[in-house]
């Protein structure tokens, strides 16, 4: 049953938000090529070096995500010159996926030279040291992926890291950290739910968006 | 070393047939070589052919002491432990120490390569293995290794005793010892904590006051109570000739008259020390409460309602607050000023009724009924009960605030604990009592005694714990009313009497001291009118 009020069908929607809002989800996922399409399909404007912008972020998560991650930290130090200095926490996690990467490929010995070096200087401060103390704990197994520190060798982590990375550029470009997409379906869940909650003894179902888009 | 024949095995010594020859042997060499005498504990090892230790063993503790950690720990499963995990935990005391020894060493990464592939499957949880490897990367230069020696005594202390003897097993069993002959000792009560290992402990009557030192003459009237204050420099007393007396107890001992405290106008039932012992309260029956600077003795305030008299006092321990007993039954707190802060209305006091404070303030006890006490906690607004089976005439509270003495008319006077469930632990008899109210207390070395007046005119003393009767003091011509014994000498007890009189009473051995004392002082001038030689 339908719980949607039936006069939002009386909210006008202009074209060109709509265009702003997929462009928007694009650029900051990276999609170059469908970028171009897109802009020149629906005719567009954009300022002109956006395509490298987003061509250089791409590299940027490409490298890390393979495991690459000090030429990640190269390549953001080139884009974005003060950013990992004024952010101290994707700092650090970008160096220990180098050191989660040296981990995983056996070298033991180097693993811990690197973080002996790079990484316990932000121990002076309390959040870091129980990170490390993760990182080193990782160390201690011969075979790390049963440790309970597995998820710090998974793919999902690194994605997580790729993410703030991501966020932290655009937010340094002054470009929005969080697509519209994202904020408009955050913000219709969270009111829908809210709706339901007063109308839950009418036996709605609670609010699913994979229902909704499945119609 | 000569091997035991099984029969020597089984040999015991001793009149009651039950110390094993080899363990006694075996405790007193390692008491030996812990008291540094090696050569003695080797000739001893030797001369009886009893090793301490198996070959196995000692040569595991030389491999300890020599940093020998592979072979120390193949050693340990050679030793013939039947404990799986004595073996495992032993094992990684060993190699967390090899562990830490390297790292102080510089050696990080062959401290990493034992963590890994040695002490990983050890570990008893995966937070030991973190709490390790953290120390991979350090932020100290503190040394973390312990002491071989240090590591010795733990594995001693993981691995069962007859494959390593204890340390200073011997010290341990001559400790217990000594202690339940003290804890046996009815007439205990000195401050000395020495006790010789030559004779069983036992003390003698003479640990107890048995004689009067002093009489002390300043009231007019019968006394009816006394304190000494917690310092044991004074003592407070108050008498039906509606004054209250401080006196000073000397350095030797001598008590005198430090200030007479008139003021109430009628008789003064009680008083109470400040926790530092600077001021008094005083309690006029069912009138005021009234307080007193003790080195000058200055009358700072006086507390009263308007209209309900007081009848007993007692200070907060904080020193800010008063409470009073009310005729009225309820129970009032004042502020210094006078300014009455809370009021704790019903049936909380009788007109005659104790009234005590724990050292923490929360507890407030009184007698609130003929036959029972209430024990009311202001913080918690709970109550408790302490229901008795005669009429209650007064109570005393012990200074770790865990016992009640509670007299009864009986005369009877019993021991509660308070500290928990409420529970009678003991009882008390053999004092007279018939129409007066009798005060008891505490008193003695860590409180082991229990002192009670008595209308025959003596003062009785009980030992607390086997309740004995060890002492009736005779010397007054009235009945003894109150009893107190100075918290800090164990050897000084006052007590208030009808006849108008204090007693101070003391060791017959300080009884001798006095009479010099009396002798020099007759030779010089004055002496206090307080001061009397009569015995």
């Amino acid at each position: 049953m339908d719980v949607d009020p039936p006069n939002y069908d009386n909210v006008t929607i202009n074209d060109s938000d709509v265009h702003s809002i997929v462009l928007s989800y694009l650029v900051h996922n990276c999609y170059r090529e469908t970028v171009e399409s897109f802009a020149a399909g629906t005719g567009m404007n954009q300022p002109a070096d956006y395509l490298e912008d987003i061509e250089k972020r791409k590299k940027i998560f490409q490298c890390a995500l393979e495991g690459n991650a000090l030429k990640a930290i190269e390549l953001t130090e080139q884009l974005a010159p003060d950013l990992l200095e004024s952010n101290k926490d994707l700092h650090f996690d970008l160096l220990s996926l180098h050191f989660v990467e040296l981990v995983r490929s056996k070298k033991c010995n180097e693993a811990l030279e690197f973080a002996q070096t790079k990484l316990t200087p932000f121990g002076k401060v309390q959040k870091y040291v129980e990170k490390l103390e993760d990182f080193m704990a990782l160390l201690a197994y011969e075979e790390p992926e049963k440790s309970p520190m597995f998820h710090l060798l998974s793919l999902e982590h690194r994605q997580q890291v790729v993410d703030s990375l991501n966020r932290a550029i655009l937010a340094h470009a002054k470009l929005p950290s969080h697509t519209a997409m994202e904020r408009l379906i955050q913000q219709t869940t969270v009111v829908r739910q809210l709706l339901n909650q007063d109308h839950a003894k009418d036996g709605h179902p609670p609010f699913a968006l994979k229902d909704f888009l499945n119609g | 070393m000569a091997r035991l024949l099984q029969s020597e095995e089984d040999e015991v010594i001793g009149s009651k047939g039950v110390i094993k020859k080899v363990e006694f042997v075996q405790i007193i060499a390692k008491a030996l070589y812990s008291l540094g005498y090696k050569k003695s504990g080797a000739h001893l090892e030797e001369e009886s052919g009893i090793p301490l230790h198996s070959s196995a063993v000692n040569m595991f503790m030389h491999q300890i002491l020599d940093g020998n950690w592979g072979e120390s720990v193949a050693t340990l499963h050679s030793i013939g432990l039947k404990d799986e995990s004595t073996v495992k935990s032993a094992s990684f005391l060993i190699l967390e120490q090899k562990f830490f020894e390297l790292l102080d060493g510089g050696k990080v990464m062959d401290a990493l390569k034992t963590l890994r592939t040695e002490i990983a499957h050890l570990c008893a949880s995966s937070n030991q293995l973190r709490e390790l490897s953290s120390n991979l990367v350090s932020f100290s230069h503190d040394l973390r290794a312990k002491s071989r020696p240090k590591l010795l005594q733990e594995l001693q202390e993981l691995l069962p005793p007859t494959i390593m003897v204890p340390e200073r097993r011997l010290e341990q069993l001559v400790e217990q010892a000594l202690t339940l002959q003290r804890d046996a000792c009815v007439f205990h009560n000195s401050l000395d904590r020495e006790i010789s290992l030559y004779t069983d402990h036992q003390c003698g009557r003479d640990q107890i006051p048995s004689r009067t030192l002093q009489i002390l003459e300043a009231h007019s009237d019968e006394v009816w109570f006394l304190n000494f204050s917690h310092n044991g420099k004074y003592l407070a007393s108050s008498s039906n000739d509606q004054s209250a007396i401080i006196w000073e107890v000397g350095t030797n001992g001598e008590v005198s008259l430090k200030h007479k405290l008139s003021g109430h106008h009628k008789p003064v039932s009680s008083v109470s020390w400040s926790s530092d012992d600077g001021k008094l309260l005083t309690c006029g029956v069912e009138e005021s409460v009234r307080c007193w600077d003790v080195s000058s003795g200055e009358c700072l305030h006086v507390y009263e309602k308007s209209g309900p008299g007081l009848v007993s006092c007692g200070w907060s321990p904080d020193g800010k607050s008063i409470f009073s007993g009310v005729n009225d039954r309820s129970i009032c707190m004042w502020d210094l000023d006078g300014k009455e802060v809370e009021n704790w209305k019903g049936q909380r006091t009788l007109r005659i009724s104790d009234l005590e404070i724990t050292r923490d303030g929360k507890q407030i006890m009184s007698i609130f009924k003929e036959t029972a006490i209430l024990l009311f906690d202001r913080e918690a607004k709970s109550e408790r009960v302490i229901e008795e089976d005669q009429t209650i005439t007064s109570f005393s509270l012990s200074r770790d605030n865990r016992y009640l003495l509670v007299n009864l008319v009986g005369p009877e006077i019993h021991l509660w604990n308070i500290d928990g469930d409420i529970n009678l632990v003991a009882k008390y008899k053999g004092h007279k009592r018939t129409r007066f109210v009798i005060k008891s207390c505490f008193g003695g070395s860590e409180q082991a005694f229990v002192a009670s007046g008595s209308e025959d005119s003596q003062v009785y003393i009980w030992h607390r714990g086997s309740e004995e009767l060890i002492g009736k003091l005779s010397g007054h011509s009235g009945s003894v009313n109150c009893v107190s014994w100075n918290p800090v000498n164990p050897h000084m007890l006052a007590s208030a009497s009808d006849d108008g009189t204090i007693r101070i009473w003391g060791l017959n051995s300080h009884l001798q001291q006095h009479k010099k004392l009396q002798q020099v002082h007759s030779n010089g001038g004055s002496m206090a009118a307080a001061y009397n030689g009569r015995t």
